[in-house]
């Protein structure tokens, strides 16, 4: 048998922890400002995804990058011709687990250059290695060598 | 008891030998050529001796069209389409073998590790992306290069008490030649010119 005011206690209780978890709520910590903020060593990756190419037409340019992210077996998901602007991702073989995203950007650069900029992201976290720029870099200057001849 | 450990140790025995097949890949192979990339490349592309890329495009679409898929995105100025279909994934085979798994690992029920429900593949979305690129500066010939890959979803699985809830999916390259000679094929008719392999 429950006496009345064991249960006005109860039910005391059930708001306590209501408050209690709405406070919580509010208190939901925010992005650090960090996240924002351009780091050293942001700029060094910066360097390696970033490089110049002897190219005057931005279309070569950006239909040379398509070429070489499909010969590396990624999917061209968007493409934004006057932006320069390319987003291709792949997934690893046979296990699929491992995505790779990637976007790249051709901008103009005065006097027939175009600075082509690549950033990659493996399983949402951006890929930091110097050597993997590299790689797509040396494959771009050959398909782009090809498309000139 | 004697038999619960056994079992316990088999288990493991059969877990440490999954884990010893999944190897991890390392992020910078992702970004070089394998071997098998020229032929995939050969696969997946064709020639077309036209100086008219708007035509080849339009024609990729409508043939895209024609095998039941919706075009999602296009953009003109690079030649860049894709397009995507959502089907069935459903297969008798799957079905089968589910069955005979069932009925096999039933006595297992004694000991609740059983019976085993073999999760199958319900709904799969097979999409495309298709690219026409000049091959020489005159642009009098252009390549075509279709990528077809899906996902798939898979459906409810259980051994014994324990269950998997549906809507795991999976990802793959779809590398089927046949399917690449079949859209080549309708594209050539589409537009009046024979697609010559590279």
């Amino acid at each position: 048998m429950m006496r009345p005011y064991q249960n006005a206690r109860r039910t005391l209780g059930a708001w306590l922890v209501l408050a209690a978890s709405l406070q919580l709520y509010g208190c939901a910590p925010e992005p650090s400002q960090d996240l924002f903020a351009p780091t050293e060593a942001q700029m060094k990756l910066r360097s390696f995804q970033t490089r110049t190419f002897d190219v005057s037409d931005r279309q070569v340019a950006l239909r040379a990058v398509i070429a070489v992210l499909q010969d590396l077996g990624f999917i061209i998901e968007r493409a934004n011709e006057p932006l320069g602007l390319v987003t291709a991702a792949r997934f690893s073989e046979p296990n699929y687990l491992e995505i790779v995203g990637v976007t790249v950007t051709v901008r103009p650069q005065g006097e027939g250059r175009m600075m082509i900029r690549a950033n990659a992201i493996h399983n949402n976290k951006p890929i930091e290695d110097p050597k993997v720029y590299q790689n797509f870099f040396a494959s771009l200057e050959r398909s782009l060598f090809i498309t000139k001849e | 008891m004697m038999s619960r450990w056994l079992i316990a140790a088999i288990c493991l025995l059969f877990s440490s030998q999954l884990a010893g097949c999944v190897t991890q890949s390392q992020p910078e192979e992702l970004f070089q050529l394998s071997p098998e990339s020229p032929k995939h490349r050969a696969m997946q592309t064709r020639m077309f001796e036209t100086s008219d890329e708007k035509e080849l495009l339009s024609a990729s679409a409508a043939t895209l069209q024609d095998l039941g898929f919706e075009i999602e995105e296009s953009v003109s100025d690079v030649g860049f389409l894709r397009a995507a279909k959502e089907r069935s994934a459903r297969e008798w085979g799957q079905h089968i073998n589910r069955f005979m798994m069932a009925i096999v690992t039933t006595p297992l029920a004694i000991m609740e590790a059983g019976p085993v429900i073999l999760p199958i593949d319900l709904h799969q979305r097979i999409a495309a992306s298709l690219i026409t690129r000049p091959l020489n500066p005159e642009r009098s010939r252009y390549e075509v290069r279709i990528m077809f890959y899906r996902v798939v979803w898979k459906g409810e699985g259980a051994a014994g008490r324990s269950s998997f809830p549906p809507g795991e999916q999976r990802s793959e390259m779809i590398r089927d030649p046949v399917l690449y000679q079949q859209f080549f094929a309708r594209l050539s008719k589409a537009v009046f010119l024979e697609a010559h392999k590279i």
